[in-house]
């Protein structure tokens, strides 16, 4: 196996694409969530080679989350992964003196390494150059240049990798510099830098490395994304598009969608025999599934949009942009995105924030994550509002009620994020002053190709979570319902096993407004919110077979006030329905203390919520 | 960690990155912070006896600077506790 590493936006995702293509999957391997992409790449006469694509990192010091787990990879401790054979070292040669720091560190690690200098089109269109023998010849490594993005070099790099699969490779032990470093870690931290940074200084200058001119466009966009006015204005613009696609532009397709999943149900249901396991199969694994691929186009088109503003280099400026509001409650500017993109999920999200440096502002940062509307709630939240609220304008033609509620929810949950964090930080997560450091890279225009491959990636773990999780809740939910026998068919479901457990739960909701069906959609929500759909599918799929079989809205409408409707919409603003998150938490925490923690009090907060909207509405 | 250095540049030590204006390119003294803060700064190169110029401010008041030919933001909490000289441009450092 072979590890790509490099500081942040050196194109290591962009290289890792260009070699690897389609043959890659995501990784996840016991004990810490590397949530790490594997490929293989071709080589010559038919062999492979296995590459590991890691996050950027400025050092091994294992600061952040992020330099833990690329060190741990890198060391071969990562359970069931295979440590390294050789490394890829791969750098945006535009900004080389500073990206070099990592490479004393890398090569401290004795593996054979090929140092890539990407993104050679930029340095000489700026008018930059360098001599790449010489710097191999002082590092002791292979030198290869490289523009990822337009594939030059690209092939001596799979050159590189089949040497390292034919065992063509050795450390070259030669007399580097960095021999008289090995013994500085003693030394106070500073002097290693310091001697590091000399290293690095006389290489690059040996090696004639002319700096490129500063980007005239990075300048100019800077002036304007962060400028006193046009920065913030900008920034509300792209946040609001952001949304706003989310609900125009997606739409369509997810009608599309709806409409396939609507008709094909129907030709299933009429093409089973009217038997026991007809509703099972229609309403609670068909219906289920479908309420849920139905937000992958919402899914697929903000993870389009996170990824345009992370590579373009625009999320850097609003992380700065950010910042300073984010301070003022607690968070830093690092926590933007892992918040935007909890709006689509909070599991990638939670691993987003490993980039904070500060472990108390990445803990509050992920325990108010899923408290953004992610869209497992948009099935549940769709399905009330179309039952519970009129279609009606308020402030004229702009806004319909249901439109507002939506709103509304988004905003509860945005409140509840605020007052969490706040609170945080002035007690459990009490901290000295932090610091922010963000480093801007230069603007570039993204790669359609990793933009592509992200929301391929990001389709298949929505889709299989879709599929395995509903598929096992209606497959237990039902057997729940058969049992115990009633005269040798299924018991009147009030007296089946699942209605026997309804009822226990009931005196727990009852405050609430919810009955006992609600009571299950609950418990099995638990799992994931969007569960509830298919939930309480079955249970009424299997109530009322036999009659006229109603929309599952308008039973609903009939079968709930409408001000327990709404606390049921508060609670699913607020509670913790989702194992996937929990389980990531403590997987992120190394414990079971925050994940707990978090859990129980956004459960208390949506009962409450849901408690009081019960007794004003 | 105070990190002069030079020993005698302790009395202009009063010069602080966040009072710097934009384009005037300084040398950092010593860096008034404590390890765990400043490390983030070694690693991308910002030591003592570099170069930094302040080039843009963002919109909360805190300084984007250029270090190296990469761009870094900092907090103005950050920056007042960088020491830095003032260096004509022609004049080489070593
Ligand atoms: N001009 C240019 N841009 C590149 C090159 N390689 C990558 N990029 C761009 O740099 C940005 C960051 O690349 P990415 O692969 O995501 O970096 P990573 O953070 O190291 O994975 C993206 O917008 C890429 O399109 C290159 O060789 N030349
Ligand atoms: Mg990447």
């Amino acid at each position: 196996m072979i590890a790509l590493v490099g500081p942040p936006n050196s194109g290591k995702t962009t290289l890792f694409n260009r070699l690897t293509g389609l043959r890659q999957k995501v990784a996840n391997y016991p004990g810490v969530t590397v949530e790490q992409h594997l490929g293989m790449v071709n080589l010559y006469d038919g062999r492979q080679a296995s590459l590991v694509d890691l996050p950027g990192v400025h050092g091994f010091s294992a600061r952040t989350l992020d330099e833990r787990v690329t060190r741990d990879v890198l060391e071969g401790k990562i359970e069931g992964m295979r440590s390294p054979d050789a490394l890829i070292l791969i750098v945006d040669v535009t900004r080389l003196e500073a990206q070099l720091m990592l490479v004393e560190p890398v090569l401290e690690m004795d593996l054979p390494t090929l140092l890539v200098l990407n993104m050679v089109d930029e340095l000489e269109a700026r008018g930059g150059s360098i001599d790449q023998e010489v710097l191999a010849e002082r590092l002791g490594v292979d030198v290869v240049r490289t523009s990822a993005r337009t594939g030059i070099g690209v092939e001596e790099v799979r050159a590189y990798l089949h040497k390292v699969a034919c065992g063509d490779t050795s450390v070259e032990h030669i007399e580097r510099e960095l021999s008289n470093l090995a013994g500085s870690r003693a030394l106070p931290v500073i002097d290693a830098f310091a001697a590091r940074r000399r290293l690095v200084r006389s290489v690059v200058q040996d090696a004639g490395f002319a700096s490129p001119r500063p980007s005239r466009l990075t300048e100019k966009l800077d002036s304007v994304f962060l400028h006193k006015v046009w920065g913030p204005t900008i920034f509300l613009a792209v946040v609001l598009l952001v949304f706003q696609s989310i609900f125009t532009w997606a739409v369509p397709l997810m009608d599309g969608i709806d409409w396939i999943v609507g008709t094909s149900g129907e030709w299933i249901a009429a093409a089973l025999p009217d038997t026991w396991y007809r509703s099972l199969i229609v309403d609670g694994v068909w219906a289920g599934v479908g309420s849920v691929i139905i937000f992958l186009p919402q899914i697929l088109v903000l993870f389009l949009f996170l990824g345009i503003l992370e590579d373009s280099g625009y999320m850097a400026r609003a992380a700065v942009i950010a910042d300073r509001t984010m301070y003022r409650l607690g968070l830093q500017g690092r926590a933007f995105l892992p918040l935007l993109s909890g709006y689509a999920c909070s599991v990638p999200a939670i691993l987003a924030a490993r980039t904070i440096e500060d472990e108390r502002d990445r803990l509050a940062t992920i325990f108010v994550t899923p408290f953004m509307t992610c869209s497992a709630r948009l099935p549940v939240y769709a399905i009330l509002i179309a039952a519970f609220i009129p279609n009606e304008p308020v402030l004229g033609p702009i806004m319909n009620q249901q439109a507002a509620t939506l709103l509304g929810l988004y905003g509860l949950g945005v409140v509840a994020a605020i007052g969490t964090a706040f609170l945080l930080k002035r007690t459990l997560l009490k901290a000295s002053p932090t610091s922010f450091l963000m480093e801007l890279p230069p603007y570039r225009i993204p790669a359609p190709r990793t933009l592509l491959l992200r929301l391929l990636d990001r389709s298949k773990i929505f889709l299989r979570r879709a599929g395995r999780i509903i598929f096992a809740v209606a497959i237990v939910l039902w057997v729940l319902t058969q049992f115990p026998r009633a005269q040798g068919g299924p018991p009147d479901i009030e007296q089946s096993a699942l209605g026997t457990i309804g009822h226990v739960i009931e005196p727990v909701i009852e405050p609430l407004g919810f009955d006992w069906r609600i009571g299950i959609g609950i418990v099995t929500s638990l799992a994931a919110r969007e569960v509830i759909v298919g939930t309480l599918g079955t249970i009424y799929g299997v109530e009322e077979a036999d009659e006229e079989s109603l929309a599952l809205q308008e039973i609903l409408r009939r079968d709930i006030e409408p001000g327990a409707a709404i606390g049921l919409l508060v609670f699913f603003a607020f509670a913790l329905q989702c194992m996937s998150t929990v389980a990531v938490m403590r997987r992120e925490t190394a414990g079971w203390k925050w994940p707990a923690l978090q859990f129980f009090y956004m459960l208390l907060l949506g009962y409450l919520g849901a408690f009081i909207s019960f007794r004003i509405f | 960690m105070q990190l002069p250095a030079v020993a005698e540049q302790a009395h202009i030590e009063d010069l602080r990155l966040g009072d710097v204006p934009m384009q005037q390119e300084v040398e950092l003294v010593s860096i008034d912070l404590p390890v765990e803060l400043a490390e983030p700064l070694l690693e991308r190169g910002v030591l003592p006896g570099c170069r930094i110029c302040p080039v843009q401010s963002s919109p909360g008041g805190d300084p984007v600077v250029s270090v190296d030919g990469s761009l870094l933001a900092l907090r103005r909490e950050t920056a007042d506790c960088l020491c830095v000289r003032l260096v004509s441009p022609f004049q080489d450092v070593g």
